[in-house]
């Protein structure tokens, strides 16, 4: 038995299971030759090779398919690929004719197709290049003896382990299986954090050497919790933890309760709650009985799950569903929010030193105008189905607004020229991040209809800390008093003069940034579904005026520890339950 | 040898699941087969490769030419026509 105290928890709970250790191959290519003779054997090796991997892909395949995954058919088209004639006849030539190794035979033919592709001038084609270099991997992973990684066949419980998790990775990812999820890099709002909390799936990050220390089939409890990591332990500890995971599962049967009662206080001050959303599925438009409203719609997954760029169509349909499902609540969409630590397959970024800091969402759309403007007519004419509201990420300068507003009215003068209808009241919003924006929160306040305060990047720009650098993870304070003051400054304002002001980020759905939230005079909190019934119970347990009143002493803290004992402590007063 | 022109109707031209039943269709058939665009007729593809067929590009309303040649040549150009002008049900 061992146990590892490093990393950070990003979801909490206890997971038991065995160890997965999940590894992204990579190749080794050698030019190497054969003896000619060889070369009908050499050929027969490849055929093996691309028979195991033709098995491989269809295994994905089909278990996608029984899922209902539309997924599946980027592994049809896999199989099309392993098995095309011209590829067959290819590597066969260059094994007889150049004496080459199968493997080697593989890498010069696949990355010939891939050149051949690139030069084609058509997206279409472009996206093609991926499932070729996917199915290249495959067979040279194959012909290295390495077995095949993935998230998705699994058929007892486990904990993977991984240095990192790609969308990629997460989109197979087996939902019944997975008890938990550790990485050596990342922290709280890395992908693989944010896939971790929505999944409930209890996750310990940034734990370095993870993939050193656990081996493969240790048995490993995850206690994200107290932010330890179990290896191999003993029957008694072992014993403890599942009864500690009983207690968790009976408290989060607790807070469930609260899921469908109102979000008010003690003394029933409303504070409205939303959920961000990031596709308009079933399971997230389900919660809407129990919620104000979207507070965040992270469109970005609509263009990152796909293989080319979203059509006007399908993304008006998307935004339509979420739309007319919540009829009169209001739907924070906020605009393509791509760059920093998010990437498209089928755009081509530059490569930045300081990418959180550099051509990041409206940004990059005002490089891509075609692409802004699809968008924005897509929304505009989803409007007509519900209450919506436009949100724009990345907004440094009254500069930036008025270049909005142009753009925003251009399109709607389209719209209007086609005879093509759309709500003429859609709000006109702004995400607060840039910390620019709130010196100068009077003048935003006056050209805006509402704004969303996103705590993670507010955090992250404000204290100057990348929190995609694991060496500085220290240094990112979920509840710095800097960040709270902050805060304090574009809540009076926008209260003043009464104009909505919400938190989209963290901290609105958490047990110690909320209270404080509401208490500063935020009655708008959006955060993941999983939160919702944890901070209404929260809510239930204070009046409106002990959360002002904590908020003020809040205020006044010096350190990030200072805040949390106290927060925690009065939690525990009033007995408010904390999974 | 026998062969005929056809227009792509279809939207998403002959990508994705339509390239993939096109190809599907020609492995289907004992002749060799080949296709090119009209407004590109140096770059020709073997119709049985995936790979080639869609390294042509081949969008909506873009004029192709199919050749093929051996004991079911007819039959072969005929019905990948025909599946063409069906616009693979999309």
């Amino acid at each position: 038995m061992k146990t590892l105290t490093k990393g950070q928890k990003v979801s909490q709970g206890i997971g038991i299971g065995k160890a997965y250790l999940y590894r992204h191959y990579e190749p080794r290519i050698v030019e190497n030759f054969i003896d000619a003779q060889k070369a009908e054997d050499e050929i027969v090796a490849y055929q093996i090779t691309k028979k195991r991997a033709m098995e491989e892909i269809q295994k994905i395949h089909d278990m996608l398919l029984d899922l209902n995954d539309e997924k599946a058919k980027i592994f049809k088209a896999h199989l099309d690929i392993v098995d095309d004639v011209a590829i067959d006849e290819e590597i066969a030539m260059h094994i007889k004719d150049s004496h080459y190794t199968y493997t080697y035979a593989i890498h010069l033919v696949y990355d010939m197709f891939i050149e051949m592709f690139s030069q084609v001038e058509d997206e279409l084609i472009q996206e093609r290049v991926a499932d070729l270099k996917d199915v290249k991997l495959r067979l040279l992973r194959i012909s290295d003896g390495v077995e095949e990684s993935n998230l998705a066949t699994f058929n007892e419980d486990k904990i993977v382990i991984a240095n990192d998790l790609y969308p990629s990775d997460t989109a197979t990812l087996n939902r019944r299986f997975v008890k938990g999820i550790i990485t050596e890099v990342g922290g709280k709002t890395s992908h693989t954090a944010i896939i971790a909390k929505s999944y409930e799936i209890p996750a310990i990050l940034g734990v370095s050497d993870a993939m050193i220390d656990i081996k493969d089939n240790d048995v490993i409890i995850v206690d994200a919790i107290k932010d330890i990591i179990v290896i191999n332990p003993d029957e008694s500890t072992l014993n403890t933890y599942r009864l500690i995971q009983q207690e968790n599962l009976d408290q989060k049967e607790k807070i469930k309760k609260y899921l469908n009662k109102t979000s008010i206080t003690k003394d029933n001050v409303k504070i409205d709650l939303s959920i961000n959303v990031g596709s308009a599925s079933q399971e997230e438009l389900s919660f809407e009985p129990y919620v104000d409203g979207i507070g965040l719609f992270r469109t970005e997954f609509l263009y990152m799950e796909s293989d080319t760029m979203p059509s006007e169509e399908k993304q008006f349909h998307v935004y339509k569903k979420a739309l007319s499902h919540f009829k009169n609540k209001p739907v924070i969409l906020r605009t393509l929010d791509i760059g920093g630590d998010k990437t498209l397959k089928y755009m081509a970024l530059p490569k930045e030193d300081n990418p959180f800091l550099g051509k990041r969402a409206i940004r990059l759309c005002f490089d891509h105008l075609d692409m802004f403007k699809t968008q924005l007519r897509a929304a505009l004419r989803a409007s007509v189905f519900g209450n919506l509201w436009l949100m724009f990420p990345m907004v440094g300068s009254i500069d930036d607004i008025l270049k909005l507003k142009i753009l925003f009215n251009e399109v709607k003068q389209e719209l209007d020229n086609e005879n093509i209808a759309y709500h003429k009241d859609v709000k006109f919003g702004v995400m607060i991040e840039i910390p620019a924006l709130i010196m100068i929160a009077d003048m935003v306040c006056d050209l805006v209809d509402f704004a969303s305060i996103g705590t993670n990047d507010l955090t992250q720009y404000l204290t100057a800390v990348d929190r995609m650098n694991q060496d500085i993870a220290s240094y990112y304070q979920n509840y710095a008093p800097s960040v709270f003051r902050t805060i304090k400054i574009i809540a009076d304002e926008f209260n003043q003069k009464h104009k909505p002001l919400s938190v989209c980020g963290e901290l609105g759905g958490d047990l110690i940034g909320a209270p404080i939230l509401a208490g500063l005079g935020i009655h708008k909190l959006s955060m993941n579904a999983t939160s919702v019934a944890k901070i209404k119970q929260m809510l239930h347990h204070y009046t409106y005026d002990e959360l002002k009143n904590m908020a003020d002493q809040i205020i006044q803290f010096k350190s990030e520890q200072e805040i949390i004992d106290y927060v925690l402590k009065s939690h525990k007063e009033k007995g408010v339950n904390d999974v | 040898m026998y062969k005929k022109q056809v227009i792509i109707t279809n939207p998403s031209g002959l990508h994705a699941r339509p390239g993939s039943d096109f190809v599907n269709l020609s492995k289907q058939f004992e002749s060799t087969i080949k296709i090119h665009r009209i407004d590109k007729p140096e770059k020709v593809a073997n119709a049985k490769s995936i790979v080639f067929v869609l390294s042509l590009g081949i969008k909506k309303n873009m004029t192709v030419e199919i050749e093929a040649n051996g004991p079911d040549e007819e039959e072969a150009v005929n019905q990948l026509v025909a599946i063409i002008e069906s616009g693979f049900g999309e």
